[in-house]
């Protein structure tokens, strides 16, 4: 039976051993990795790049939650991308406008840019380019806007909000051959296209065996050419080459009796109605294409499409034909429109055929769109799904309370330790 | 499509209607010659007048002075611009002549100074060839007028195109006659009215 005294060491080595298993188990536990705490981070578009760095090189963050207050980047979007890959899960809020531009250019020589923008509600967009600013629009409901000279990207901003796009740049053009008698409709038409940019050909039958031509004008087809314009009945005897050229991709815009040639009637969208005769002007006034005299178009194909209308008949419609587009004019005499379209009618006549020509005129690059953030909202809601509100707890970093137990169970040994032998007399 | 139709400048001072048979003479002659589908007569046009422009060809001739008033001269601004050709003969046939004198200063003012045409020029090629230049006329070779044989056209382009054409051969004698008495000429010497037409009608 160990004496009073005896027990008293006993328990002072008990003391001193758990002591040392404190001590070892203080120091085992600062010789274990870190065990990762799982937090929720929040942050916001503008300083998200800043803040992304860290969320990245710490393995704590389980959760982002991203309040949009500007336009994440493409770069910022591909961040977040790399983030919820890597098992992070990210959440956005807010409310961006539904922003939306896009780029492009018509086919034709000398192509203004024209701007499609929608979204912004009732709030005003600025349009902004490399050069400063270019237009204002409301345009909840989408606005079309032509700008004739672009410099670099184009943005379409409201506040802190953006959409940004990058025009095409313009395609070589073809010649376009003209096919019609000698008269001021076919002089015109050449005039308006030539002053547009185009490279015109033309063949015009003067008398029987006698055309006023161009030199090599044949062979037709698309290497040299891009759109024939067939005003009349004199481009019969190259109807077959033309069939062939639109079959190859190339364009055809006819016009009055060049609908009524037998293998272009084939091709054609529309037949070319009687003529009915224009407005009876007075003596000051304008011409417009609603007085022009007009032979009513009468649909001819299924694929047909009309796409202007007078209030004398249908005047303009489209197919596509092989690889090519045919469009059938409807206007008769469009010249007038020119000589007696007042200050603006020359302008308006020029840009209304350049404009007819480009249409059916082939594309000649892979692509026409506009690259750059033309949708910057659709493209979050692609990365990072619907908005969703953020977390309601932000959670802390959790505190590891066994430090603290450690130590006090190593002081209390420490203490009961001395304290026993203080009382049995001991040093 | 409508036809072609001649048409003759009416301006306010001369006589504008010094060769009443010029029109018919050239409608029969584009009609002789070529398929262009031409109106069987010919219309005068006043030059202040909206319906110039409904005429991208007008012929103008005279004897006596000629002097614009305001509303012609902005009037033919506009014609050119938009695409007319105004062809303009000396009916004196004389560089001395009144009409050649302010006519030429009017157009000058009007359209800028005329210039002398190459014999190069595509109008003498448009339809019938004229290698050397613009034909002769009986006036000419007969000493008559300012007794000189003129071996140019003169004229003022735009964009490469004639908008005014300046005669001093004077045509307006030479075409001046009937239609049907054309068969009693070993050669036809209204030929070079098709080159101006076929010019007007296809640049």
């Amino acid at each position: 039976m160990p004496s009073p005294a005896e027990r008293r060491r006993i328990g002072e080595w008990v003391l001193r051993a758990a002591l040392l298993v404190v001590l070892g188990v203080a120091l085992w536990r600062s010789l274990e990795p870190e065990v990762a705490s799982r937090t929720s981070r929040t942050t916001s578009t503008s300083a998200m790049m800043r803040d992304l760095a860290s969320f990245a090189a710490s393995a704590r963050v389980s959760s982002v939650n991203l309040a949009v207050d500007a336009t994440p980047t493409r770069a910022e979007r591909d961040a977040l991308i790399a983030l919820r890959r890597n098992g992070v899960a990210v959440r956005w809020s807010g409310s961006p406008p539904p922003l939306a531009l896009e780029l492009t250019r018509a086919r034709e020589p000398e192509a203004r840019a024209r701007l499609h923008v929608t979204g912004g509600g009732a709030q005003t967009i600025a349009l902004v380019d490399s050069a400063g600013l270019l237009d204002t629009v409301r345009a909840g409901s989408g606005a079309t806007i032509d700008a004739a000279s672009i410099v670099g990207d184009v943005r379409a901003q409201q506040g802190p909000f953006a959409a940004s796009a990058h025009a095409p740049d313009q395609e070589a053009r073809r010649a376009v051959l003209v096919l019609g008698r000698a008269d001021w409709e076919t002089k015109f038409v050449m005039r308006a296209l030539n002053e547009a940019g185009w490279m015109v050909r033309a063949r015009i039958p003067a008398a029987p065996n006698v055309d006023v031509r161009d030199a090599g004008i044949l062979p037709l087809d698309t290497a040299r050419y891009d759109v024939v314009v067939a005003l009349d009945s004199s481009a019969a005897d190259m109807a077959s080459a033309i069939v062939r050229f639109v079959a190859e991709g190339g364009g055809l815009v006819a016009a009055g009796d060049a609908l009524e040639i037998g293998q272009l009637g084939r091709l054609a969208p529309a037949r070319a109605g009687e003529r009915r005769p224009g407005r009876i002007l007075l003596a000051d006034d304008s011409v417009t294409p609603r007085d022009l005299p007009v032979r009513p178009l009468t649909l001819a194909r299924s694929d047909a499409v009309t796409l202007q209308r007078e209030q004398q008949g249908v005047t303009l419609v489209a197919r596509r034909a092989g690889l090519g587009r045919v469009l059938a004019i409807g206007y008769d005499e469009s010249w007038r429109w020119r000589m007696l379209g007042g200050v603006s009618g020359p302008a308006a006549h020029r840009e209304w055929w350049s404009s007819e020509v480009g249409a059916v005129a082939p594309a000649r690059e892979a692509s026409m769109l506009s690259t750059g953030d033309a949708a910057p909202l659709a493209a979050l809601m692609a990365a990072l799904g619907q908005p969703s509100p953020a977390e309601v707890t932000r959670s802390q970093p959790t505190r590891d309370s066994l430090p603290i137990v450690l130590l006090i169970i190593a002081s209390a040994c420490l203490l009961a330790e001395i304290a026993s032998r203080r009382f049995r007399g001991a040093p | 499509m409508s036809d072609f139709v001649f048409a003759t400048a009416q301006y306010e001072s001369g006589d504008w209607d010094s060769a009443p048979l010029v029109p018919a003479n050239i409608i029969d002659t584009i009609a002789r010659y070529t398929s262009i589908d031409v109106a069987p007569s010919g219309v005068i046009v006043p030059l202040s007048s909206p319906a110039l422009f409904r005429y991208p060809l007008v012929y103008l001739t005279g004897h006596l002075p000629v002097r614009f008033a305001p509303s012609e001269r902005t009037n033919l601004q506009r014609y050119a611009e938009r695409g007319g050709l105004l062809f303009v003969d000396d009916h004196n046939h004389d560089i001395d002549g009144v009409f050649h004198k302010t006519a030429t200063e009017e157009l000058s003012r009007t359209f800028g100074i005329p210039k002398p045409l190459a014999k190069t020029h595509p109008l003498y090629t448009s339809f019938f060839h004229f290698d050397d230049g613009p034909p002769t006329t009986s006036h000419e070779l007969n000493g008559w007028g300012d007794n000189l044989v003129h071996t140019t056209l003169s004229g003022v382009e735009r964009s490469g195109r004639l908008v005014l054409l300046y005669s001093s051969k004077d045509y307006s004698s030479e075409w001046n006659y009937h239609p049907e008495n054309k068969r009693f000429l070993s050669v036809d010497n209204t030929k070079f009215a098709v080159n101006i037409v076929v010019y007007a009608l296809t640049r």
